[in-house]
């Protein structure tokens, strides 16, 4: 295809949409990181507690804590959105914004697959540890959180710079609730511009490069905690 | 007693409809991912550098947007250079691209796990290439991906959700519809939830069946 | 006193170039019929390169290979598999298919390459998974065999295919001490049966032994070849003197 006259103008057409809309989408990105590390720490707490009861806890608990990580890992996340923000809140007069809706549902099913990601690294741990750990008069509850998930949360962080990606990418989704994270605002740019292409694209872009420096800097943790000589 | 009436009249009729359009996202865009999958992952190990070079782009890229951004492109963005495609067609072609993007990983995983001994010993014994791949690559490259390409179609099933999000009526959107007619959000999405928790829990099972009717000694697959 | 023999395979001028560094440089030697000839040599002298040079698993940049007599032309696939078919390669690390049972890797040579009867084939790798002291283990996954078990098994794989001639690479180097033995005893088996092989190995007991030639190989060049008494007691080169003594040094004359 011949570049033509026509091609230039729509080109630089397209760099000027994205030059002008860049600094709306920057700020939803705020946004988004906002949603995503809201879900994280949300998914990591309850992650940890899940994956101790359903590694240490009795009968009972452990199906418990099983119907929860099965729930909240089959059921996709806009169901979930929808019937959090329309229907269980409401019904129990919770009046919540639909940022932090979508934060706490993004939060909730991050923390079935991070107890899951969490109960791997504690199982592939030596017994030999809890023992000695026992053995040195420590309760069960200091040893776990003492020796066994120090180790067990250092082992993890390649798995859970995984889940970074994943949660920041369904993060999108949140739209759907009208969150105005990254791809709320490129759409509601594009669908006035009739840019459709290049704000797609810079939203994408954007995603790519928040995916890139979150992984980066996990990499930088997991050497910064590592334990010399450590090695799997 | 009315409750029961709305149930049956209504809510069932209408999420049957979706969930026959959900299935009908979902079994075309797995079988087609899958290909892919194969087809990008076995350029991925065996293609030259040009090729190998678009097929990492490829993953990188849809790998990385979100599945909505990519969605969008489709359904929004085709239209703008011609190309119109309709919400069914256009989230079957998205669901397609992305999660072949994510079963090419698997399939590449695979392909490099197997040792090059292997096919030393293969082409010692006199085995031409091709039936080296049939006897040898192929049966332990499929075991091997066999977890995480399962995964992927778990995944999958409900990603198959997004497609409302482009105008795609399936089980999520009939879900909303009828949810805003009757108000009835808590208990409408309750259902839709557990319809999709059956998807997803049957397919695991069957994939976990499948598993374990292939298993090998020396093949367990890796604990998450 | 020696019989005279005939010659199984012959290589000549076999030379492999990786990048600059050469690692095999020129090499050739006959095979008799019957015959073990043990290549011995420092690690990375190019023992494994001429192995499996000689099958065209490693293509090399000059040299030719003839077996019985015809020369195997390397570009022509068909005559290239039919050749390869003849001869046996066992490795290092055994290289046993991992998805399939000891009985189904010597089956499916059998079967896929050569279009023999599924239940032929069978009772072909039965005989010779016997033939190795393997019978009790046939159903069993390689992920289940101890290494010696697998060695043995890729003996029979090879054996299976009926080879004019075997080549061995360190069949024993990665294995325990305890089961070394297992897996010499079946190649000296072999031998007392005729079959004709190269091998390359460190063990100078058994090569003193059991060879009926010795080829020292360094840095990739032949540089002589003999009998075990005149490569071990009276050899010309001086550097296969150095390199004897070390390993008698080292292991005693084990």
């Amino acid at each position: 295809m011949p570049v033509t006259g026509k091609h230039v103008v729509d080109m630089m057409e397209s760099v000027a949409a994205i030059k002008e809309a860049l600094p709306y989408l920057l700020h939803g990105s705020v946004v988004t990181m906002g949603l995503v590390c809201g879900a994280m720490i949300l998914g990591l707490t309850l992650g940890i507690f899940l994956a101790v009861g359903q590694v240490y806890g009795g009968a009972v608990l452990r199906s418990v804590i099983g119907v929860y990580v099965w729930f909240f890992r089959g059921v996709p996340l806009l169901v979930l959105l929808f019937l959090f923000y329309f229907g269980l809140f409401s019904l129990l007069n919770i009046n919540l914004s639909a940022f932090t809706v979508a934060a706490i549902v993004l939060g909730l099913i991050s923390s079935a697959y991070q107890s899951q990601i969490f109960r791997g690294a504690i199982v592939s741990l030596p017994e030999g540890q809890f023992k000695a750990a026992r053995a040195l008069g420590m309760s069960d509850r200091k040893s776990i959180f003492y020796i066994i998930l120090p180790q067990a949360l250092r082992l993890s962080i390649p798995a859970w710079s995984n889940e970074y990606s994943i949660v920041l990418k369904d993060s999108a989704v949140a739209y759907a609730l009208g969150v105005m994270e990254i791809m709320a605002r490129a759409h509601f740019v594009a669908s006035r511009t009739y840019e459709h292409f290049p704000l797609y694209f810079t939203a994408g872009g954007i995603f790519l490069v928040l995916t890139y420096l979150g992984t980066k800097g996990l990499g930088i943790l997991e050497k910064k905690v590592s334990i010399p000589g450590y090695t799997r | 007693m009315e409750e029961l009436f709305f149930i049956q009249h209504d809510v069932i009729p209408a999420l049957w409809r979706g969930l026959l359009v959900s299935i009908r996202l979902i079994v075309p865009s797995a079988i087609c991912g899958l290909i892919i999958g194969v087809f990008i992952g076995v350029s991925r190990v065996f293609g030259g550098t040009v090729i190998k070079t678009c097929a990492n782009i490829y993953v990188a890229l849809f790998r990385g947007f979100p599945l909505v951004v990519q969605l969008f492109i489709w359904y929004f963005g085709l239209p703008h250079i011609g190309i119109y495609m309709s919400p069914f067609l256009a989230s079957v072609f998205g669901f397609s691209l992305c999660s072949g993007a994510y079963h090419s990983e698997y399939v590449r995983g695979a392909l490099l796990s197997i040792k090059q001994g292997q096919l030393l010993a293969a082409r010692s014994l006199g085995f031409s290439k091709m039936k080296m791949i049939i006897s040898v690559v192929l049966p332990q490259a499929f075991r091997r991906a066999l977890p995480g390409c399962g995964n992927e179609i778990i995944y999958l099933i409900k990603y198959s959700s997004l497609a409302y999000m482009i105008t795609c009526i399936e089980l999520t959107g009939e879900g909303k519809i009828i949810a805003s007619e009757t108000f009835k959000y808590t208990e409408i999405f309750f259902i839709v939830g557990i319809v999709y928790l059956l998807l997803t829990s049957v397919a695991s099972w069957l994939l976990h069946r499948i598993e374990n009717n292939l298993r090998l000694p020396g093949f367990d697959h890796y604990a998450l | 006193m020696k019989m005279i023999r005939n010659s199984v395979l012959r290589v000549e001028g076999m030379t492999k170039r990786y990048g600059q560094k050469e690692v095999l440089k020129n090499a050739s030697l006959t095979v008799n019929e019957g015959e073990l000839k043990i290549l011995i040599g420092p690690s990375g002298g190019g023992k494994s390169t001429l192995l499996q040079c000689i099958n065209f698993l490693v293509t090399p940049d000059a040299g030719r290979v003839w077996l019985k007599g015809e020369e195997i032309i390397r570009t022509h696939k068909r005559a290239l598999y039919a050749y390869r078919q003849k001869v046996g390669m066992i490795f290092q690390d055994f290289n046993l298919f991992d998805h399939l049972t000891a009985l189904n890797n010597v089956t499916i040579g059998l079967v896929r390459v050569r279009g023999m009867h599924k239940q032929e084939a069978l009772d072909k790798a039965v005989y010779e998974l016997e033939r190795v002291g393997l019978k009790d283990h046939i159903y069993k996954y390689p992920a289940q065999l101890s290494g010696g078990q697998k060695q043995r098994v890729s003996i029979a794989r090879a054996l299976a295919m009926d080879p004019e001639v075997m080549l061995i690479d360190e069949p024993t180097s990665a294995l325990d001490p305890e089961l070394i033995s297992e897996v010499l005893a079946v190649i000296e088996n072999l031998r007392a049966n005729g079959m004709t092989m190269v091998m390359s190995t460190h063990h100078m007991g058994f090569a003193r032994e059991v060879a009926d030639e010795i080829v020292f190989l360094e840095d990739g060049c032949i540089l002589e070849t003999g009998t075990p008494d005149k490569i071990f007691l009276r050899a010309e080169c001086e550097r296969t003197r150095a390199f004897c003594s070390k390993i008698l040094e080292l292991y005693g004359n084990a």
